[in-house]
């Protein structure tokens, strides 16, 4: 696209626009549409600032990726796989592997973090998820005005809260709450069925996984809500009108119409949030218990996730003469990019299936 | 028609002395035979009806009936109150704020404002079809039994069939057919008109409002839907608000003219366009208003 335009601001004879691209009409249009006609009016600082974050991202993961390289020879695919965290005898004798200095009896593996950080921003989705669209719904749909604005604005509030605060609060009060009145009951009342086995067990003291899903819930329901909130307040009244109109409850217009028309945009949000939840660092760090290497057996226990160990163990790595511990918490957060990258993708996977139903650009009132 | 129905009329036939007048008893028996007959002619009335929006009068005191099975076109120049009208008859407005009514509408005898009248049910009665087409975002077939599933009428493969059955009435089936399953988005804007018909017509509705239902359509499309609406009576009643006085005249039995807040007329279409009784009324078909 940048010949296209740079060949547009240069007076030589215009490009032929692009074959439509087959895949996505939608993105061919807004392609079309911004960057042929507007974009070179914005010029090259416009250009540049587009392309900042994301170049930014690239150099920020290029550099991790450079320095992760060496522990990535050395740790190998038990990074992976592996259950321990042995930062070996950070005083001791220097070893090498490949060519790559370490102290001796190191072994890291990092799958029980990245386990636990599945799992927390897993129950974050499951809470947040419903209790967001529902928010959002009701927020658009069914109470009046003036309580609507005043709890748009509360959701922007909790929007804004530092996640130190949410954190603090999550282990000094909603912590021990939970443990002392809420899961003991939960765990004494789920039924003896296979599935729910992971409610059941000690409940241990407030911090642990079910604590920190909770809290990252707290924390993508303001932006899962308020996204949403705006796509509800576009659906077209036309189509909600048209199942009132054949005795559709309140409820199944809402199911079968409203939440449907902006399903990808819902599936978008959703991500953002999701987003925010796997790279959550401070507030989990503080109410997840902060373990390395240990899978909680059931969802009351401590665990511990990418983000919460790379803070919490930066200091300790700085102790590791050979720069190796430091390497391991940069490949660490390479496999959290590639976290967050899969979680992208899957999501345009789901809205390309599901976009066959949705409805295209320029439908709708 | 129920087997009840059947089964009284044979009654009827057995009561009836063999000896008398053999046109009679045909009279007769025609008479039970009809599910109809001991429902009042006029399924909807309006009884002294006034709508407003806050303190803006938009009519009063209309007063008309619409007869079991026909046809009912609902004219007059645009801002006159025609889709007020037509909205009020299925409670649409209930929810516009401001929307007053004074006086009442019944259907089949019965007020639908009163306090037994369950809303949903209601609706499933007096269906409705939109201006525009309004598909839902599902696939063609779930549009078509979208209200079906609401109602609870039918579940599971009974819905393939219904959905069939509506598509085939609205002569939808063909096109659609293969793509059942496809998005109603992608369908030309004369047939997702049609699939909203189907869609109004599968939950079974007694009266159909149709607000100006060809108005983006172009004329063949529009001759469909019109000769598709002919068949449609004398089971169900239908109000159609149109523009087009070529419509009117063609597709109905009866025609309202609304104007200056008040139903100036009403009457049998060919009536009101021939020999027009308001002087309002004779400029307004007679293209000369509007
Ligand atoms: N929700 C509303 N709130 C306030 N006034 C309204 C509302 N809806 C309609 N009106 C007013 O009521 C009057 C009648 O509107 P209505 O839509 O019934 O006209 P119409 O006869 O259907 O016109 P058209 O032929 O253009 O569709 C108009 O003057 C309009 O401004
Ligand atoms: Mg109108």
């Amino acid at each position: 696209m940048a010949a296209v335009s740079g060949a547009a601001t240069g007076g030589t004879p215009p490009v032929a626009a692009r074959p439509p691209t087959k895949r996505d009409p939608l993105l061919q249009r807004i392609r079309s549409s911004v960057w042929a006609n507007e974009h070179h009016l914005w010029g090259w600082g416009g250009r540049i600032s587009a392309a900042a974050p994301f170049v930014a991202l690239v150099l920020t993961v290029l550099v991790l990726a450079f320095k992760a390289w060496p522990a990535v020879k050395v740790n190998g695919a038990h990074f992976l796989i592996g259950t321990d965290w042995k930062p070996g005898s950070t005083y001791g004798a220097v070893t090498y592997t490949n060519g790559v200095p370490h102290p001796l009896g190191v072994s890291y593996g990092a799958w029980p973090v990245i386990v636990g950080t599945l799992e927390s921003s897993g129950i974050a989705l499951l809470i947040a998820l419903p209790i967001s669209v529902g928010a959002a719904f009701a927020l658009t749909e069914r109470l009046p005005r003036w309580i609507a604005e005043i709890l748009r604005y509360a959701v922007e509030i909790l929007a804004g809260v530092p996640s130190v605060l949410i954190g603090l609060w999550g282990a000094l009060t909603l912590g021990p709450l939970l443990a002392n009145d809420v899961y003991p009951f939960i765990a004494n009342h789920v039924p003896d069925v296979a599935g729910f086995s992971y409610l059941k067990g000690p409940v241990g003291h407030g911090e642990g996984l079910l604590t920190s899903g909770i809290v990252l819930a707290l924390m993508i329901i303001p932006i899962i809500a308020s996204t949403t909130r705006t796509l509800f307040a576009q659906v077209p009244p036309l189509p909600k009108e048209g199942g009132e109109a054949l005795g559709m409850t309140d409820w199944e217009v809402g199911r079968r119409i409203t939440i449907p028309w902006v399903r990808s945009g819902i599936i978008g949000a959703t991500v953002l949030g999701l987003g925010r939840a796997l790279g959550e660092t401070i507030a989990v760090a503080m109410v997840s218990g902060s373990l390395l290497a240990t899978i909680s057996p059931n969802v009351y226990g401590t665990m511990g996730t990418i983000a919460a160990t790379l803070v919490t163990q930066l200091d300790s790595a700085f102790v590791d003469g050979t720069g190796f511990e430091v390497r391991t918490l940069a490949e660490l957060a390479v496999v959290l990019v590639l976290v967050l990258l899969v979680v992208n993708i899957l999501a345009r996977f789901i809205i390309r299936r599901t976009g066959n139903l949705s409805v295209p650009l320029g439908v709708g009132v | 028609m129920s087997e009840g129905d059947e089964r009284r009329a044979g009654e009827h036939i057995r009561t009836t002395p063999a000896e008398s007048h053999r046109e009679r008893e045909i009279d007769h028996v025609l008479e039970a035979l009809d599910p109809d007959r001991e429902r009042p002619h006029d399924v909807v009335l309006s009884k002294d009806l006034s709508l407003s929006f806050g303190e803006n009068r938009i009519l009063s005191g209309v007063n008309i009936e619409f007869r079991r099975g026909t046809i009912t076109a609902l004219i007059g120049p645009t801002g006159c109150g025609k889709s007020t009208f037509l909205r009020t008859l299925n409670r649409m407005n209930d929810k516009v704020s401001g929307f007053r009514y004074e006086g009442d509408v019944t259907l089949e005898g019965a007020s639908i404002f009163g306090p037994d009248q369950n809303l949903l049910h209601l609706r499933r009665r007096v269906g409705m079809v939109f201006q525009r087409p309004n598909p839902f975002p599902m696939s063609i077939r779930d549009n078509v039994v979208a209200g079906v599933k609401a109602h609870q009428i039918a579940k599971g493969k009974q819905l393939d069939v219904v959905a069939e059955e509506r598509l085939r009435q609205v002569g939808l089936w063909g096109h659609v057919k293969d793509r059942l399953n496809d998005s109603p988005f992608r369908l030309s804007g004369g047939q997702q008109q049609l699939l909203c018909l189907a869609r109004a017509l599968a939950v079974g509705p007694e009266v159909l409002l149709l607000d100006e239902p060809t108005s983006a359509l172009d004329p063949i499309s529009t001759e469909l839907v019109e000769s598709l609406l002919r068949k449609l009576t004398p089971a169900l009643t239908l109000i159609i608000v149109t523009h087009n006085l070529g419509q009117a005249r063609r597709a109905s039995d009866h025609t309202m003219f609304l104007y200056g807040g008040k139903l100036v007329e009403h009457g049998p279409t060919a009536e009101l366009f021939e020999r027009p009784k308001e002087p309002s009324t004779e400029h307004y078909v007679t293209g000369r208003m509007g």
